[in-house]
């Protein structure tokens, strides 16, 4: 047997080693990437970035090897009145639609390719390197594709899985994009989009994460953004172990990106919401929001940094982050971090922990609602400032409901 | 109406009410005076069932029967009504929907049929319209960014809308200019009835100030002093008293 890359494997990495090297058909970016991976192993909670979601001890006994093939799971059909274009991918194998509507291409490549913005990146490294299939998505030029696409991932028995989709906008291109997360899987999941917007393109990216309490996900989301705009909410309900991570990089001067999350966590349930924004050019404009909601014993995390460089004058960047913890057991970690190098430039963080307001709760009762009444009422109007920025009238009345049945496990 | 009893109140094991017994019957307005630190607000909360607040002795009934083992929304849905000195702001919570939701629990309590859409836009439009609340207002998230003075209003507008059986009003005054407190004055008057109608309804008016007085004619006015009611007298007590302030009850106390 030859020699592990390796260092100390746990079980987990062992089988993932195990896994990579029975491969017929890897190249040598996968290797590469493999390799990249291995120097760093799976990140544990010393690396900084991944101190409060450890995701090396949270696998580190799992023997399952590679998730089976399972077959997709008919639709819940929470969308069905969108109309949407479905790719479905589970335990990370693709299903595109069968007909092809003008103004996208897309298709399934057997080349994942590299993103040299995200070599340092463990998760990142050991998804190129384990991922066999990428499904490809472009909007041609000027193409305003209004059909949503929802792209549904779903999570079946254990072991782990991996899954990439490259995404293009050209230039004055827009879409819409909901992915779900589902199943009841107790494996390993993770999914990487790097995707890139042209000039004058707008994406619209909705995640909805409800993929059960054994979940352990990671969905990263790299975004190259030029003069276009990115709006984004995500709403979780967390796992064993989840984490949803956006690095967007701003490209050319006048991107916007506005991006909302929101958190229900019940139980010991882990959401992790992480986003780092590059501001490479000027006058880019980014507004984050967290907003977390946890009972029992369940941790909600959000990380967000602003890097501005040099040349990046001009950038107005703002993030806040509010968790509501319903339970002593309950935890809130929120790490907030400007990192700027341009002098001319508004950036801000904010970020609240507390419990529910006494006052708000005594005189929405003293108006005549049950506690459990003025409780959800405050619950439903902390998330709704997260799930409002959703501007399609459909697509946010899903996220509301489903939002509103989670409340009630709180 | 609302009957207190010999009622004594400790917040955080510190003894605020030490004995307060008075008795409003349906159809009057007592008005409750005293100085800062009193005991004002700490009897609306205690009568409102706020959690804290505990009932070291004494009772209160309201029509006769006790409220102690009930919890806020359930005095509520029995008609109690607390206008609070200092309403809350809730983010994210739409005005309308949450009157209508509060309107309809309590009728759910009552064992009656929710409000219609189009009932409770009518009514509540027109009681907007009375309190001096304008259809953007009303239209916002609760009570965000309004002013001291708007807040009352929609403290106001609750109240026309919820027809309670008996209200507590904690300084619902402070903040309102003249035209205000005329309306006010008006709004509790329209529900006031006569003593001795069945729908009569009750109101405890806590103020500083003898001026909302003008416009609700308090048939009792209570001193209440380091706990207690000190003195009880007629409408002209509120007079006297703002003519000679407390500094008498406070040394008596």
């Amino acid at each position: 047997m030859s020699q592990s890359l390796l260092i100390n494997p746990s079980a987990f990495e062992a089988g993932l080693e195990a896994a990579f090297l029975a491969r017929s058909a890897t190249n040598e970016r996968q290797a590469a990437a493999f390799e990249r991976f291995a120097r760093q192993g799976l990140p544990n909670r010393r690396v900084e970035g991944w101190k409060w979601s450890d995701f090396n001890a949270a696998l580190r006994a799992e023997t399952a090897g590679a998730a089976e093939p399972a077959a997709p799971a008919a639709s819940d059909g929470s969308f069905a009145a969108l109309d949407a274009l479905e790719i479905s991918i589970v335990n990370g194998r693709i299903e595109t639609p069968s007909e092809l509507p003008a103004g996208v291409r897309f298709g399934i490549l057997d080349a994942v390719a590299t993103i040299p913005e995200l070599e340092t990146h463990p998760i990142a490294s050991l998804n190129v390197a384990m991922t066999r299939k990428a499904f490809a998505l472009e909007v041609e030029e000027g193409v305003a594709f209004e059909r949503p696409i929802l792209i549904r991932h779903r999570q079946a028995g254990s072991g782990f899985s991996f899954a990439q989709t490259m995404l293009r906008l050209c230039e004055n291109a827009s879409a819409t994009i909901i992915e779900t997360f589902e199943g009841d899987g107790a494996g390993f999941y993770s999914h990487l989009v790097h995707g890139d917007l042209r000039d004058g393109a707008r994406l619209k990216r909705y995640v909805l994460d409800d993929a059960g309490a054994r979940a352990r996900t990671h969905s990263l989301f790299a975004l190259k953004v030029d003069r276009a705009r990115l709006d984004q909410t995500s709403l979780s309900f967390g796992g064993a172990l989840t984490r949803h991570e956006s690095v967007i990089h701003f490209l050319s001067e006048g991107g916007s990106v506005n991006t909302t999350s929101a958190s229900l966590l019940s139980g010991a349930r882990h959401a992790d919401f992480t986003s780092h924004v590059l501001h490479r050019a000027p006058a880019c404009v980014a507004r984050v929001l967290h907003k977390g909601v946890a009972s029992g014993k369940a941790r909600n995390v959000f990380q967000g940094k602003f890097e501005v460089d040099r040349a990046a004058q001009k950038t107005d960047a703002q993030m806040t982050a509010n968790a509501l913890l319903l339970s002593d057991g309950a935890e809130a970690n929120h790490k907030p971090e400007l990192e700027i190098y341009a002098d001319d430039v508004e950036c801000a963080h904010g970020s609240t922990a507390g419990a529910l307001d006494e006052d708000a709760l005594f005189y929405l009762r003293q108006r005549g609602l049950s506690e459990a009444e003025a409780r959800g009422l405050l619950i439903e109007a902390f998330v709704g400032e997260a799930i409002d920025a959703i501007d399609n009238d459909s697509i946010r009345e899903v996220f509301a409901i489903r939002a509103k049945t989670a409340m009630e496990t709180l | 109406m609302l009957k207190i009893d010999d009622l004594r109140v400790a917040v955080d094991d510190h003894q605020i009410l030490k004995g307060l017994t008075l008795e409003v019957p349906a159809g009057e307005v007592h008005a409750i005076m005293g100085p800062n630190g009193s005991g004002k607000s700490t009897l609306s909360y205690a009568v409102a069932g706020r959690d804290g607040y505990d009932v070291t002795g004494g009772d209160i009934l309201l029509e006769g029967a006790s409220v102690l083992d009930l919890s806020p929304d359930e005095r509520a849905a029995k008609g109690l009504f607390l206008s609070f000195q200092h309403p809350m702001e809730i983010p994210g919570v739409q005005t309308m929907t949450f009157i209508r939701t509060a309107l309809n629990a309590q009728r759910k309590a009552q064992g009656k049929d929710e409000v219609s859409a189009a009932d409770f836009l009518r009514a509540v439009r027109e009681k907007a319209k009375l309190v001096g609340l304008d259809d953007a207002k009303i239209k916002r998230a609760f009570n965000v960014g309004f002013s001291g003075g708007e807040k009352k209003r929609m403290e106001m507008l609750q109240m026309a809308m919820f027809e309670p059986r008996f209200c507590i009003m904690d300084e619902t005054d402070s903040g309102l200019d003249i035209d205000a407190l005329k309306m006010v004055g008006e709004v509790v008057n329209a529900l006031r009835g006569r003593s001795g109608d069945e729908d009569a309804r009750g109101f405890l008016v806590i103020t500083h100030y003898q001026r909302l007085l003008e416009y609700i004619k308090p048939d009792r006015v209570h001193v209440l002093a380091d706990g207690r009611i000190v003195k009880s007298g007629g409408p002209d007590l509120a007079r006297e008293l703002e003519k000679s302030g407390y500094e008498q009850f406070i040394e008596a106390a």
